[in-house]
């Protein structure tokens, strides 16, 4: 073996998009989606975000959605689909006087979709992005998670909720091990006890200080979140780090509440925009990979219909 | 011809090659390639364009990973105006050409009809609908809530039955039979429920000097049922909760909590637009029945004085009691009246009080 000492580089991650740009988007589709009575829904979602994810760039490169409304109207009718079924079984039971029966059957179809529904999403919004001509991609095993998504409700159950914080921290680790840049494999090491402190903490800290402590605890799960992920590629590496310090949150939570108020909601665009910039800007990436040698590895992928049930069901795509 | 220089990623590694493209108009497309080599051609029928800031990325249709990557803005511009001549340009992009002020204009357009849709049609839409909506929907949600209402609390069949005796004597051009309830409770209240039963509180009864103020009750909860005020404000409330919620959460969740709280402020000037009404038809049914409407008034007055707080006009339930007396001394001023004292009336108030 040789002995090479490889330089550490920062990478630079930047957000170009302009608030008034995205106004536009949210306008026009807001204004579509009135006229088609909602039908537009799926178009204005992949608007959005081929513009958010267009606006993001790394080494002044920047991310695609490829995405199309087509592809998610068509997984919206099929989650309108499904979550007719299991409504209509809930409401065939009420009618055969057998509520509890049905109200069981449903939140149980409740709890199955899920695993299913963040399976379907991670694989259709990564199989759509790229960065320079690499597609992203999820391998995660649907019947592995649904196992393990099981499991963890069933403890957390259990442990009235404590095991919670374990529970979050084994699906991001699952959810992010899987991910692939083309040959970049991400990895995301988060523990379940440290997250359990360090929600204990600022939740009573929160508590005794007034919700003071709330801008220093989302600090902390921001960093959380961001320092224990890292990419790998052919033994070399990107590290994150997150520089957001709590006054920064401040900044940014009060300051998007005052202009979204203050505009009466009109002024969400902005509050976007200035939550991605924040973001981006308080991410430092540092290692020692090369970016100009990715492979192309992933598969394309075109069912919408996790990211549609995701979106019904109001989680948020987390990454 | 136009030219620029500009990057290609082929989609296989993520390594950039320099290149040269061009615009060419004569066989509609884009000609690209490394010099020395032979240039790729790529028709418009095939062309996909983003144009964020002065970044232009143009990828193709049947090879969606490989991208063409130009920071060039008046390339940019003539390859814009190039697709425009060609007719190549989405409606989604010409929308978003327009500019910040067209947007503005385009928000407080959606809003104005939005307000005008939300005050306008919904409430007329949703009283239009409780025609069609079966007058038993109405007996059965009363009945549901008075059987919980009144197993709660101590009912005084003494006073009942002579409250029943009282109303009884008076024509209320009711179409659904009438049920008085009087309950034994310090509060100064009266309500009815959609299904023709009205309860009234002893606290209320114990404010009233004279026989016209109970049948001035009376006419005003009455004119509730009659025009079915519960059932509309139903439907007015929830039609109304459903477009605003469904319209503005199409925008974000702030805006459509800002909507529903609105909502709220206007829901609670439905329900002072049906109290006005039945405070004037319950006048009218005295006039009708031969009794001094000014019992009306004098009602109000003993309301007034129990009032411990006044709460501005906007954010309650019942318009404002001086106002109501204004407005009825106003009614009582141009009908005519003509009354005479009613000693059975007389005697059966006398048993509701004691």
């Amino acid at each position: 073996m040789e002995n090479e000492i490889t330089e550490l580089k920062n990478y630079k991650l930047s957000f170009h998009g302009q608030g008034k740009t995205y106004f536009g988007i949210v306008i026009v589709n807001w204004l579509l989606t009135v006229i088609t009575l909602g039908f537009y829904y799926p178009w204005a979602k992949a608007r959005n975000l081929q513009f958010l994810y267009g606006s993001t760039a790394l080494e002044d490169d920047r991310f695609t959605f490829h995405g199309t409304g087509k592809e998610m109207f068509v997984g919206f009718i099929k989650a309108i689909i499904i979550f007719g079924v299991i409504y209509g079984i809930l409401f065939l039971f009420v009618y055969l006087e057998m509520p509890i029966l049905g109200a069981i059957i449903f939140y149980f179809a409740f709890i199955a979709i899920l695993p299913v529904a963040i399976h379907g999403s991670y694989r259709y919004r990564f199989s759509r992005t790229s960065w320079r001509g690499i597609r992203f991609g999820y391998r995660g095993d649907r019947s592995e998670l649904f196992v393990s998504f099981f499991k963890w409700i069933f403890f957390s159950i259990i442990t009235l909720g404590i095991y919670g914080a374990w529970m979050e921290m084994k699906l991001r680790g699952y959810l992010m091990s899987h991910v692939r840049a083309g040959n970049i494999e991400f990895n995301y090491k988060g523990k379940g006890f440290e997250y359990f402190i360090l929600n204990l903490k600022g939740y009573l800290l929160s508590l005794i200080t007034l919700g003071i402590y709330s801008f220093w605890w989302y600090k902390d799960l921001f960093a959380y979140y961001v320092d224990n992920l890292s990419l790998q590629k052919e033994g070399q590496q990107i590290n994150m780090k997150s520089i957001a310090t709590a006054g920064d949150f401040f900044k940014i939570i009060m300051g998007n509440l005052l202009i979204v108020i203050f505009t009466l909601g009109l002024g969400y665009a902005w509050a976007v925009t200035r939550t991605m910039n924040f973001m981006v800007n308080n991410i430092k990436l540092e290692g020692d990979m090369d970016l100009n040698t990715i492979l192309q590895t992933e598969d394309d992928y075109n069912d919408a219909t996790g990211d549609d049930m995701t979106g019904f069901l109001d989680i948020n795509f987390i990454i | 011809m136009i030219s620029t220089v500009g990057k290609y990623f082929d989609g296989i590694s993520s390594r950039s090659q320099d290149i040269g493209i061009q615009l060419d108009e004569t066989n509609a497309g884009l000609r690209f390639g490394i010099s020395s080599e032979q240039p790729d051609f790529w028709s418009i029928d095939d062309i996909l364009f983003e144009h964020i800031g002065n970044s232009l990325e143009i990828r193709n249709r049947h090879h969606s990973l490989a991208l063409i990557k130009v920071n060039d803005d008046s390339f940019a511009t003539a390859f814009i105006a190039f697709l425009k001549a060609k007719g190549r340009l989405s409606w989604y992009h010409r929308i978003l050409q327009l500019g910040i002020k067209a947007y503005i204009s385009i928000a407080l357009l959606i809003l104005g009809f939005i307000v005008a849709g939300y005050l306008l049609i919904i409430p007329t839409v949703a009283e239009k609908a409780v025609v069609l909506i079966p007058q038993h929907y109405d007996i059965s949600m009363g009945h549901t809530f008075y059987k919980q209402y009144v197993n709660d609390n101590k009912v005084d069949s003494t006073k009942t039955a002579a409250l029943n005796l009282f109303a009884r004597q008076l024509k209320l051009n009711n179409t659904i039979k009438l049920h008085f309830t009087v309950i034994n409770s310090q509060t100064v209240n009266a309500f009815s429920l959609p299904d023709g039963n009205i309860i009234v509180f002893t606290g209320l009864i114990d404010l009233m000097k004279n026989y016209d103020e109970l049948a001035g009750l009376i006419g005003h909860e009455v004119s509730h049922v009659n025009n079915r005020h519960s059932m509309k404000m139903l439907c007015r409330n929830l039609s109304g909760y459903l477009f605003i919620s469904a319209v503005l959460s199409d925008v974000n969740g702030i805006m459509a909590i800002i909507g529903d709280n609105v909502h709220n402020l206007q829901s609670l000037s439905y329900s002072r637009q049906f109290e006005r009404q039945a405070d004037e038809q319950g006048t009218q049914l005295m006039i009708l029945n031969g009794i001094n409407p000014n019992g009306m008034t004098d009602l109000f007055a003993r309301l007034k004085s129990s009032e411990k707080v006044v709460m501005p006009g906007f954010i309650s339930s019942h318009p404002i009691t001086t106002d109501r007396i204004v407005y009825i001394n106003r009614l009582i001023q141009r009908t005519p009246h003509p009354y005479t004292l009613n000693s059975r009336l007389e005697e059966l108030f006398l048993r509701v009080k004691n």
